[in-house]
C-alpha cells in the first residue's frame, strides 16, 4: 500500500499545537517567558537584602524602557538617541504636579504621558523625510533642546538644582516606604509593555511596522502610510517611555535635567534592545535582565580598582556583540530552537 | 584582713569590675561608613576629603577613642550620583551602619543622604552645599558645611566691606558683575548673590549664566568689557575658569578684582593651567587656614597637627574642602560623640540639635548650630548649620611660593588682600 | 556697538574655522562611506591626549605635535576600520550605528582610566598676547588654527579634484559598484578616506590643544558641534564643512551675546533641527542625500 512518506511532498510546516511553544515566538507567549515572570515574582517575593532588591527593581524598570524604545527602533526601525526627552517629560511632567499642584502621580503620569506622546509624535511629522543618521541626529538634537530648556526654566523645573519629592510613604503620593511595593510596579509596568509589544506583534499593526523599516517604498506601494505608521509608533514608544520616566520619579525621589535628560541615558535605552535583540519582545528583557545586574556588580567591584573599568568593558561587549551577534541575544536563544523537520499532514 | 578595710575592698571590687565592663564596650569600635567619590570624574576631591577623613581618625584613637571607643571608617565609593543612591544603601545594610557621612559634592550629597535618610540612618554631610539637601524634611541629615547662600554672601560682602574702599568707590557706586555656571552650585550662589545685594539696595550691572558645556568665552567676556565692572563675582567649574581667564587675556578685558566662588577658582590645579595670571584672584570658600587665635587652643593644636600630616602624606597642603571634612569629623569625635551613650540616630540627632557652639570651635573657624523647622527666613530647612564659617582667601605668591591665603573676614583672616586693583595682563 | 559685534564676528569666524577642521573629517568620511561615526569625540579626545604627552613627553609644542599626532591617528583609523567598521558596511546601518557608539564608551572610559579625570593643558608658548587689527583682537594661537583649517580645506579640494586618488574617491562616491567595475579597489579607498579622516581629527587636535584643556570627556562637548557642522554644510562637502563651521561660531557667538550664554547651545540644536527639517542636504551637500539616508 502506498505510504504517505512515499510521496515527495514540499515540507510542510508543523501543524500549529494549541500548547505553549517553548521558546519566545512571534506573537505568541511561550514556556521561557513564563518562567522568566515566574522568576521575576519569585525575586520579589524572596527576603532579597536591600541593595540587591535596589538593582532588582532598576532591571524591572530599564526592561520596560527598553520595550518602549524598541517599539519604534526595533520593529519600525525609528533608531532614536533622544528617548531621554520622553523620559524627562514623564518624570517631570508628574513630579511638577505632584509637588506644586497636589495632583496625585497616578494621575501625573498620564498627563507626562500624554505630553510626550505628543511631542513623539510632532517630532516625528516635522522629521518625516529623515531617514538613517539625519533621523538620529534629529533625535539628538531634540532631546538637547529639551535637556537645555529644563535646565533654564527654573521657576518651573528647579533648574539644575533639580525638584525633590518628599520622601513620606503614602499611597496617594505614590511614594512607599517598602522596596517590594516599588518592584511590584516596575514589574507591571514591564508586564504591561511586554504584553502590548506581543499584542503589536500579532496586529497588522506590526506587520505594518516591520514593513516600513524592511523597505518602506515597498510598504508605500503596497498601500500602506509611511507617515501614519512612523508617527504613530514614536507616539506610543514616547508615552510609554515616559510612564517609565514617571515611576523612576517616584522611586528616586531627585531629579536633575543633567542626569535625567541625558544623552548617555539616551544611549542606554537604545543600547539594551540592541544588545537582547532588536525587533523581538523578549530582546530587550534579556537585554535590560543582562546588562543592569552586570552594570552594578562590575561597579562594585571593579569600581574601586580602576574607574571607568567597568564601563570599558562594556563598551567592548557592545562593539563585539554588535558585529558578530547582531540579532543580540534573542538569536542566540533562537539557535537553542529545536529543528522543526518536514512532517505529513 | 585588718589592713583589708571595707571600703577598700569595696572599692577595689568596684574598680576591678568597672574596668571589665569598660573593656567589653572598648571593643566595640564606633563604625561610620563614609561615603566618597574614589573613582570617577571627582575622584581628586574624593581622595582628599578621604586623606582628611582618615587622618581625623588616626587622631582621635591615637588619644584612646571615644570614651575608650575606637572609630572606624568604612569607605564606599560613590563616583556619580546615580550610583550614589545604590552604593549608599550597599553599605548601610552590609555593613549595618548607623552613622554615615561624606559626600564630596552637592550632587552625590542629595542623593548619599537621600538613601541615608531612608535607611533611618544619622548622616554628617561635611561639604555638600546645595540649598536643597535641608530642605526636604529630612531628619537626620545634618549639613556641617556652609550652605552655597553663605558663599554668595561672604563674596559680596568682602566686596562691598573691603575692596569697595581699596578701589576708591562708594559700596554703592561699585560696579558688580556676576557670571554663574549653570550648575546647582553656580546657579544656587549666583541666586544667593542676587538675593543678597537685593537687601543691600544694590543692582547688578551683569547677571548672566551660562553652559557648563561652553567652547568659546568670547560673547560672555565681550559682554563684561562693554559693562566696565569694578568687580566681577564669577562662580565657575574648573574646565570654564581656564576658558574665560584665557579669553579675558585674549580679549584684554581688565576688572578691578575677581571673586571666584569655590570649584574652579580655588582648584590648586588651576595654577598649572593659566600660570601666574593666578595670583590676586579672590576665592569665596572654606578657609584652608584660620586666624589660629580665634580658635580654641586644642582645636588649633588638633588642626596644627592634621596639617602637617597631611603635608607629610599628600606633599602639598590640604585643600580648603578636605579641611572642611577633617573639622566636620573632628567636632563630630569631641562635641557629639562624647555625649551619645546608644549612638542611635535619634540619639545622635538630639544631640546634634542642641549643640549651641559659638565661631572658632571648629578647626576651620566654624561654629555649630542647626536649623530645626525654626529658622525664619525658611521654616522648612533643618539640619542646616548657621555657623558655618565660609570667607575669602587670595592667591597669593609668598616668598616664591603659592599659597592661599583667608583675607575675610577679618576675624579669621591671617593675611591682607593684595594686588587691588589688579594689574594689566602683560604685568601679571 | 559695531565694535562689539565686529569682535563677535571676528572671534565667531576664528573659532569656527577651527571647529570646521574638526569636522572635517567627519564629513569626508560620510561622503564616502556613508556612515557616522558616533566615537569621532573621542577620535578628538584621544588626539589631544596624544598631542599633549607630545608636549610633555617629547620636548615638541602642539603644533610640531602633529608630526607624531597624525600618523598615530592614521593608523588609528586603519586600525578601527578593519575591526570595526569594514566588518560592519555589509550589514544593516545600525550595526555600524552601535558599535561606533561602544568605541565611544570604551575610549571614553579606558581615557579615564590611564589618564585620570584631571584637566591637563599644554604650556603657552606664544607670548599669551593678542594681534590687534584695528580694534580686534585675535590670539595667535586662533589665527594659525584658522589658516591651518583653510590651508586643509584647500588641499583636500585640490586632492579630490586633481589627484587619481581624488578621482578614484569621486568615483566611489558615485557608484561604488561601477568604481569597482573599473578596477577601483573601493575596499582600499574606504580605508583610505576613514584614515585621512582619523588623521585630520588628529591635526585638528593639535591646533585645539593650545586653546582647551584635555579630559575624558571633552568629546561630548565638541561632537555636538561637528555633528551641527557636517549636517549644516553638507554631508560629504568639504567646503560645506568650513561654511557650517564659520556659520556656527558666528551664530553662537552673535546668539550668547544678544540672547543670552545659557541659551547659546540651544540656539545652535535648533538651528540644527531646522536645518535638518527644510534643508537637510545642508548649504553645500547634495540634495536627497537626507532622504536616501544609508541603504539598510
Amino acid at each position: 500500500m502506498a505510504r504517505d512518506t512515499d510521496r515527495l511532498d514540499p515540507p510542510m510546516p508543523r501543524v500549529e499545537r494549541s500548547w505553549l511553544p517553548l521558546l519566545p515566538e512571534r506573537g505568541k507567549i511561550s514556556a521561557f517567558e513564563i518562567a522568566l515572570l515566574a522568576l521575576c515574582v519569585a525575586l520579589i517575593a524572596a527576603e532579597l537584602p536591600q541593595s540587591l532588591r535596589d538593582v532588582m527593581l532598576l532591571t524591572y524598570l530599564w526592561g520596560g524602557l527598553a520595550l518602549a524604545w524598541n517599539i519604534a527602533g526595533g520593529y519600525a526601525g525609528l533608531i532614536s538617541f533622544g528617548h531621554a526627552a520622553f523620559f524627562g517629560i514623564g518624570a517631570y511632567t508628574s513630579t511638577i504636579l505632584g509637588v506644586n499642584y497636589e495632583i496625585t502621580p497616578w494621575i501625573g503620569i498620564w498627563v507626562g504621558a500624554a505630553i510626550s506622546g505628543v511631542f513623539g509624535a510632532l517630532l516625528t511629522l516635522i522629521c518625516a523625510r529623515l531617514r538613517g543618521p539625519f533621523f538620529i541626529l534629529s533625535t539628538l538634537a531634540a532631546s538637547e533642546v529639551v535637556r537645555i530648556g529644563a535646565l533654564n526654566w527654573a521657576t518651573l523645573t528647579g533648574g539644575p538644582e533639580g525638584l525633590a519629592i518628599r520622601p513620606v510613604p503614602s499611597v496617594l503620593n505614590m511614594v512607599f516606604a517598602s522596596k517590594t511595593t516599588y518592584a511590584i510596579l516596575m514589574l507591571g509596568y514591564l508586564v504591561a509593555i511586554y504584553l502590548i509589544t506581543k499584542v503589536i506583534e500579532r496586529s497588522r499593526y506590526g506587520f505594518y511596522l516591520g514593513a516600513i523599516r524592511d523597505d518602506e517604498d515597498a510598504a508605500s506601494s503596497a498601500g500602506i502610510n509611511p507617515l501614519f505608521i512612523r508617527v504613530s509608533a514614536m507616539c506610543l514608544s514616547a508615552l510609554l517611555t515616559s510612564v517609565g520616566g514617571s515611576l523612576f520619579a517616584q522611586y528616586f525621589l531627585y531629579l536633575d535635567p543633567t542626569h535625567v535628560i541625558s544623552p548617555e541615558l539616551s544611549f542606554q535605552f537604545a543600547l539594551l534592545p540592541a544588545l537582547g535583540g532588536l525587533g523581538t519582545a523578549i530582546g530587550p528583557v534579556l537585554g535590560a535582565f543582562a546588562i543592569t545586574p552586570l552594570s552594578e556588580l562590575l561597579r562594585s567591584y571593579l569600581g574601586d580598582a580602576a574607574a571607568g573599568l567597568h564601563l570599558a568593558i562594556y563598551g567592548a561587549v557592545v562593539i563585539v556583540v554588535m558585529l558578530y551577534f547582531p540579532g543580540g541575544m534573542a538569536a542566540a536563544l533562537e539557535r537553542l530552537r529545536p529543528r522543526r523537520r518536514a512532517e505529513p499532514a | 584582713m585588718r589592713n583589708w578595710s571595707r571600703r577598700g575592698i569595696i572599692t577595689f571590687a568596684a574598680a576591678v569590675l568597672a574596668l571589665t565592663a569598660a573593656d567589653t564596650r572598648a571593643q566595640e569600635p564606633i563604625r561610620i561608613g563614609v561615603l566618597l567619590p574614589l573613582t570617577g570624574p571627582f575622584t581628586k576631591n574624593g581622595t582628599e576629603h578621604w586623606e582628611a577623613m582618615q587622618i581625623a581618625r588616626d587622631m582621635i584613637n591615637e588619644r584612646g577613642g571615644v570614651n575608650g571607643r575606637k572609630v572606624e571608617l568604612l569607605v564606599a565609593d560613590v563616583p556619580s550620583p546615580a550610583a550614589a543612591i545604590s552604593d549608599t544603601e550597599r553599605l548601610i545594610s552590609t555593613q549595618k551602619i548607623k552613622i554615615t557621612t561624606g559626600s564630596g559634592l552637592s550632587p552625590l550629597a542629595i542623593a548619599v543622604s537621600q538613601a541615608s535618610e531612608r535607611a533611618g540612618v544619622f548622616h554628617w554631610e561635611t561639604t555638600g552645599a546645595a540649598e536643597i539637601i535641608t530642605r526636604r524634611g529630612f531628619k537626620y541629615t545634618f549639613q556641617v558645611g556652609g550652605a552655597s547662600r553663605l558663599y554668595a554672601q561672604a563674596a559680596v560682602n568682602f566686596t562691598l566691606e573691603d575692596l569697595a574702599k581699596r578701589l576708591g568707590k562708594s559700596p554703592t557706586d561699585l560696579r558688580i558683575a556676576l557670571l554663574w555656571e549653570n550648575r546647582a552650585f553656580g546657579k544656587s550662589v549666583g541666586d544667593g548673590v542676587r538675593d543678597y545685594v537685593k537687601t543691600k539696595n544694590i543692582k547688578l550691572i551683569y547677571d548672566e549664566g551660562y553652559d557648563q558645556f561652553a567652547t568659546d568665552m568670547t560673547p560672555i567676556v565681550q559682554k563684561l568689557k562693554d559693562v566696565k565692572p569694578d568687580v566681577l563675582i564669577a562662580i565657575s567649574f574648573p574646565n570654564d575658569a581656564i576658558l574665560f581667564q584665557r579669553k579675558a587675556k585674549e580679549l584684554d578685558f581688565y576688572v578691578g578684582a575677581l571673586v571666584g566662588v569655590s570649584a574652579g577658582y580655588s582648584n590648586p590645579d588651576l595654577e598649572n593651567s593659566i600660570g601666574s595670571v593666578v595670583y590676586g584672584i579672590f576665592d569665596s570658600d572654606f578657609l584652608p587656614k584660620v586666624n589660629p587665635k580665634v580658635l580654641k587652643p586644642e582645636v588649633a593644636q588638633a588642626f596644627d597637627e592634621y596639617n602637617r600630616r597631611y603635608e607629610a602624606k599628600m606633599k602639598r597642603p590640604p585643600a580648603g574642602h578636605a579641611s572642611v571634612s577633617f573639622s566636620a569629623l573632628w567636632a563630630l569625635f569631641n562635641e557629639v560623640f562624647p555625649k551619645a551613650k546608644t549612638f542611635e540616630p535619634d540619639e545622635l540627632r538630639q544631640i546634634a540639635l542642641s549643640l549651641d557652639l559659638p565661631e572658632g570651635s571648629l578647626a576651620n573657624g566654624s561654629g555649630i548650630k542647626f536649623t530645626n523647622n525654626d529658622w525664619a527666613p525658611d521654616l522648612k530647612d533643618a539640619g542646616q548649620n548657621l555657623r558655618a564659617a565660609i570667607g575669602v582667601w587670595q592667591w597669593q605668591k609668598v616668598n616664591g611660593r603659592t599659597e592661599h591665603n583667608p583675607v575675610f573676614p577679618k576675624s579669621l583672616a591671617t593675611n591682607e588682600p593684595t594686588l587691588v586693583p589688579l594689574p594689566a595682563w602683560d604685568k601679571r | 556697538m559695531l565694535t562689539t559685534t565686529g569682535q563677535l564676528i571676528v572671534s565667531g569666524v576664528l573659532i569656527g574655522s577651527i571647529y570646521a577642521l574638526m569636522s572635517v573629517g567627519l564629513t569626508l568620511i560620510f561622503g564616502v562611506l556613508r556612515i557616522v561615526n558616533f566615537a569621532h569625540g573621542e577620535f578628538l579626545m584621544m588626539a589631544m591626549y596624544g598631542a599633549w604627552l607630545g608636549t610633555r613627553y617629547l620636548g615638541l609644542n602642539a603644533y610640531t605635535a602633529a608630526i607624531a599626532v597624525v600618523p598615530a591617528m592614521f593608523l588609528f583609523g586603519t586600525i578601527v576600520h578593519r575591526l570595526i567598521i569594514s566588518p560592519s558596511l555589509d550589514k544593516p546601518h545600525l550595526v555600524v550605528v552601535f558599535a561606533t557608539m561602544g568605541l565611544s564608551i570604551l575610549m571614553q572610559n579606558v581615557a579615564l582610566m590611564i589618564m585620570s579625570a584631571d584637566l591637563w593643558d599644554v604650556p603657552p608658548m606664544l607670548g599669551g598676547r593678542s594681534f590687534t587689527f584695528g580694534p580686534f583682537y585675535a590670539k595667535p594661537e586662533l589665527l594659525i588654527g584658522f589658516a591651518v583649517s583653510l590651508m586643509v580645506t584647500f588641499i583636500l579640494r585640490w586632492i579630490i579634484k586633481t589627484t587619481y586618488l581624488g578621482k578614484a574617491i569621486r568615483a566611489t562616491v558615485q557608484d561604488g559598484e561601477a568604481a569597482m567595475l573599473m578596477g577601483i579597489p573601493v575596499p582600499r579607498i574606504f580605508l583610505i578616506t576613514f584614515a585621512s579622516g582619523s588623521a585630520l581629527v588628529g591635526l585638528a587636535a593639535c591646533t585645539m590643544m593650545p586653546l582647551f584643556s584635555v579630559f575624558p570627556t571633552v568629546g561630548l562637548n565638541f561632537v555636538l558641534i561637528a555633528f551641527v557642522i557636517v549636517v549644516l554644510g553638507g554631508m560629504g562637502s568639504i567646503e560645506g564643512a568650513l561654511l557650517g563651521g564659520i556659520c556656527i561660531g558666528i551664530a553662537q557667538s552673535l546668539s550668547s551675546y544678544f540672547i543670552a550664554p545659557a541659551y547659546g547651545q540651544m540656539f545652535f540644536f535648533s538651528l540644527f533641527l531646522l536645518v535638518l527639517i527644510f534643508r537637510p542636504s545642508g548649504l553645500l551637500g547634495q540634495k536627497g542625500t537626507a532622504n536616501l539616508g544609508i541603504n539598510p
